[in-house]
């Protein structure tokens, strides 16, 4: 045996124990009816077997489907929004201008505040009488029911997630821009190339690399919004703030239908891998 | 083709002069350079041409435009980094026609003209990451080459490259330099590349412009002794002294070592006297007398160490060892500050 | 206090011969240069000295008996970078070696203050490495590798970071340091200059073998082959295949060129390269290009013609060997 592996041997182990068990244990009970409810502990949960039915309920679960899609739509929105605030802040801090160090403890605060305190503090800034509305006020008397209103609840939620994600993209694209060589951005200036032109040709192919990455960590975090939102809005009004997350909470703490969120879960797992692998894919060209 | 004139350029960092006063005219067409060890000044100076740094105080003229308020991208100036600076993401055509391409130009047959010059054709869509040292240089070289600019300004384009290659790629430089005739600014802290290549050369330390002059001008009359030791391999010999008139002429007392045939020229009190290690001739006749402490046997030359004084002879001179009398050719005598009398 | 022999050393890495049938040996006490291009094997040498490396074949022997492990070899080592602890004094730094074996406070005080002595830094001893000077860093580095008593020390390109007029001093200062402090010392370098002047002995590298090994004016007067010839001296060696200094491939040196001023001159100088103390002239004669290395400064210009005749030749078999009896 290579001695690599004999020395990583028991980590392996303990790996394999910590992913692949849960895994397996998943796959047994999507393929039964079992629930906390139904008396017998886990392992007995054969007694409820019903082979694929979890599975083939899954396509015509429109909540589901609807919550997929408001994740998808959070993710799309927020995620190239943070991009460009956090590039164009990126831009900013890689030249020097006085007050730089304040202005950048400020700007990465948001990133430290835990996502529930940020719900809450939303939560207070969208309500009614909130700040929020007092502000908008200026233009003439607004009463707007941020949170109670389907589509603005979305808004709300997703302008909470870019206040607080975007200074992690800016930190992410600073580390990038920092690295690009100045000599070869000044090469280019003597050479003639306009700010843009650097931007385009130096800048950015240099950057390719870190931005794959920030994109798609953010793109997964997105992908996962909680926190933030339950608070905010708990998925409501109705289902209208709903994401996959939220859905996934509820029917496992209100509707105690195990099964089914051990089949969906399996479910979302596999497509998110396939959908990563070929977005990575993708990017990397 | 344009000169250049700086007029009382000065930077300073904070409380630190990078540059004293310093004015220089960098004749059209000529070949320059900057000489001087690190921390000398001699990169800032070339910064402040190319408009990477502004000065504190001074101009910088280009023929008759002053150049204070023109950006570095609109100078017209070719640069050569010390890294080269090559676009490592891009093919070699890709760098060589950036300047073409970044202005909206046609960069077909100029670039094709210029890769056939540098003798690049073969390599122009290989991508430029990976390519050897020299092919670099050249790049780097036409790639601003390709703008035609009317200076040329190279950083030590020469300090990454290992010893025994180096003397091809001056010859190159020195060629390239002969084909496009544009004004060159070289800065480098070899005295050796600022010799072999240079129509004059701009010696600098501690920020003060030492000496200006062709290469043998500053080798035979060097200005003052920093001068004269940092120039030549090994530099000036320098021996403290006393000097003493005797007539119309002047003695040096070198104290153990002897005391000096004349030299023209009053002079008095404390003084240096120096001379090339080339110049030296063993006479057992001499008054100045010094022990062979070390003998270097270097190919075509043999450097004999005599104690503090260094002489250089062709190889095969038979050096006799313990003490030796020797005469010093072409002395200079430096005064108590150390400049030339 | 020990010789060490190569006999038919080999080491690969991979599909590359970093060591090629290496055989020789650094006689006790002897300055020993290994020279060549980057990547000729000169290091990996190094590293089996040190016992870093194993060689894939033959044998390596200190003091004629098989060398043992890296711990018991006791050869030392002063690295290109030269590897000081910042935060540590250069005592301190001379003295690691020794606190690191558990030697006696009593022993280790001695021979830190005599080898001090021996390099001359006995006045720096209380300063940290960044207050000193490249040469007394470099200085502080080999008492650091003298003071455990080495058999063996080696140096791999130790100067090679200073400055030219450093690296004059810094090749004398380190060739009296080792004929004062004896011990064998294996010396890696890729300038000439550098080589010639320290030596005793060395040898010269392609691509992994070992080309020819001698004194450095056996090397420099007596090249096996146009690579040997063409690596020692500058300008290098011109190499002939024209018939003009006799048949087949001739070499050179620019200093045995005897160049003659005349109109009707077979050459054309090109090129005028003043030195000072030395001139270049670059001529062109028929197809092939020749320098040569004047003393002085003598007055030609370029575009004058001249005739070209050497004192002394250096001819070659077509195989690239030097001729026998030449």
């Amino acid at each position: 045996m290579k001695l690599g592996l004999r020395l990583t041997l028991p980590a392996q182990v303990l790996v394999l124990f910590i992913s692949v068990f849960p895994l397996l244990m998943q796959l047994y009970i999507s393929l039964t009816d079992w629930s906390p409810l139904s008396g017998a502990p886990w392992p007995r949960a054969w007694e409820f077997w019903n082979s694929f039915a979890n599975y083939t309920d899954i396509p015509g679960d429109r909540r589901l489907w609807a919550a997929l899609g408001r994740t998808l739509l959070v993710m799309v929105i927020c995620v190239p929004v943070e991009f460009l605030l956090g590039l164009g802040l990126g831009l900013l801090f890689v030249e020097d201008f006085p007050g730089k160090k304040l202005a950048y403890s400020i700007l990465i605060m948001p990133m430290m505040v835990v996502p529930a305190v940020a719900g809450y503090m939303f939560f207070m800034l969208f309500q009614s009488g909130g700040p929020v509305n007092d502000l908008l006020s200026v233009f003439g008397p607004v009463t707007i029911a941020w949170l109670s209103d389907p589509w603005l609840a979305l808004v709300a939620v997703m302008v909470a997630d870019i206040w607080q994600w975007t200074p992690l993209m800016f930190l992410i694209l600073l580390a990038g821009l920092v690295g690009v060589p100045q000599d070869q951005l000044r090469a280019a200036t003597l050479l003639g190339a306009s700010p843009w032109q650097r931007f385009r040709t130096i800048t950015l192919p240099r950057m390719k690399v870190i931005i794959t990455i920030a994109l798609a960590i953010r793109a997964i975090e997105a992908f996962k919004i909680f926190d933030t939102l339950y608070i905010m809005t708990g998925g409501g009004p109705g289902v209208a703030t709903e994401t996959i997350s939220v859905y996934f909470y509820k029917i496992t703490t209100n509707d105690l239908i195990w099964g089914y969120v051990a089949a969906l879960a399996l479910f979302i797992l596999v497509s998110l891998s396939i959908a990563a692998q070929f977005a990575m894919k993708r990017m990397a060209r | 083709m344009t000169a250049i004139h700086l007029q009382g350029l000065t930077k300073r960092f904070g409380p630190f002069t990078a540059l004293q006063p310093m004015d220089l005219e960098i004749r059209d067409g000529e070949f320059l350079a900057l000489l001087g060890p690190s921390g000398c000044g001699k990169s800032t100076t070339m910064n402040m041409i190319a408009g990477m740094e502004k000065p504190t105080g001074g101009r910088i003229l280009f023929g008759d435009r002053d150049m204070g308020a023109v950006p570095m991208a609109r100078r017209g100036v070719g640069f050569v980094f010390q890294n080269y600076a090559i676009f490592t993401h891009m093919t070699v055509r890709q760098n060589l026609d950036y300047g073409l391409r970044m202005a909206g130009v046609d960069p077909g047959p100029r670039t094709a003209a210029m890769a056939e010059l540098l003798g690049l054709t073969d390599l122009l869509d290989r991508p430029s990451q990976g390519l050897s040292v020299n092919i670099l240089q050249r790049l780097a070289i036409g790639r601003s080459a390709i703008m035609e600019p009317a200076i040329f300004l190279l950083d030590e384009p020469l300090s990454n490259v290992d010893a025994a290659f180096r003397a091809v790629m001056r010859t190159e430089l020195k060629s390239l330099q002969r084909q496009f005739r544009q004004t060159m600014v070289y800065v480098t802290h070899d005295q050796l590349e600022a010799m072999t290549m240079a129509d004059r050369i701009a010696v600098m330390d501690h920020g003060v412009l030492q000496q200006v002059g062709t290469p043998l001008q500053v080798y035979n009359r060097p200005a003052n002794t920093f001068v004269a030791r940092f120039l030549g391999a090994p530099g000036m010999n320098l021996l403290p002294g006393h000097a003493v008139q005797s007539g119309s002429a002047v003695q040096v007392d070198l104290g153990p070592i002897g005391l000096t045939p004349p030299l023209p020229g009053p002079a008095s009190g404390p003084v240096t006297y120096g001379f090339r290690p080339e110049e030296v001739t063993l006479d057992p006749a001499s008054p100045l007398k010094l022990p062979v402490t070390h003998v270097e046997r270097i190919g075509a030359r043999c450097i004999v160490h005599l104690g503090p004084v260094k002489a250089v002879f062709p190889a095969g001179t038979e050096i006799p060892s313990g003490v030796v009398g020797f005469t010093p050719g072409k002395p200079c005598l430096f005064d108590a500050k150390g400049g030339r009398i | 206090m020990a010789s060490i022999e190569f006999r038919n050393v080999c080491k690969s890495f991979g599909t590359v011969k970093a060591v090629v049938d290496a055989s020789f040996k650094v006689e006790d006490n002897a300055f020993f240069c290994l020279f060549g291009p980057p990547l000729s094997g000169k290091t990996t040498i190094l590293r089996l000295i040190l016992g870093l490396e194993t060689p894939d074949s033959g044998e390596i022997l200190i003091d004629g008996k098989p060398a043992l492990g890296v711990a018991e070899r006791n050869v030392a080592m002063v690295f290109q970078n030269l590897a000081l602890f910042p935060h540590m004094t250069a005592r301190d730094n001379i003295r690691f070696p020794l606190v690191e074996r558990r030697q006696p406070e009593a022993q280790i005080a001695p021979r830190v203050a005599s080898v001090a002595e021996k390099l001359h830094i006995t006045h720096i001893l209380h300063k940290h490495p960044g207050q000193l000077s490249g040469g007394e860093r470099q200085r502080v580095a080999i008492a650091r590798a003298l003071v455990r008593d080495p058999a063996a020390y080696l140096m791999d390109d130790p100067i090679s970071a200073l400055d030219a007029r450093l690296r004059e001093e810094a090749r004398v200062e380190l060739k009296r340091i080792q004929r004062e402090a004896g011990r064998t010392l294996v010396y890696v370098t890729h300038d000439q200059e550098e080589a010639m002047s320290v030596a005793d002995q060395m040898a010269v590298l392609d691509q992994g073998r070992i080309v020819q090994i001698g004194t450095p004016s056996e090397l420099y007067d007596r090249p096996q082959t146009p690579y040997v010839a063409r690596l020692l001296g500058s300008p290098p060696m011109n190499l002939s295949t024209s018939g003009a200094f006799g048949p087949g491939q001739v070499g050179i040196r620019p200093e045995d060129l005897t160049v003659t001023q005349s109109d009707t001159g077979a050459a054309l100088i090109t090129g005028v390269e003043p030195l000072g103390g030395y001139t270049v002239l670059t001529l062109a004669q028929g197809p092939e290009t020749f320098r040569a290395l004047l003393r002085g400064q003598p007055e030609v210009s370029p575009g004058t013609r001249a005739t070209l005749s050497a004192t002394k030749t250096h001819p070659f078999t077509a195989d690239g060997h030097r001729q026998t009896g030449a």
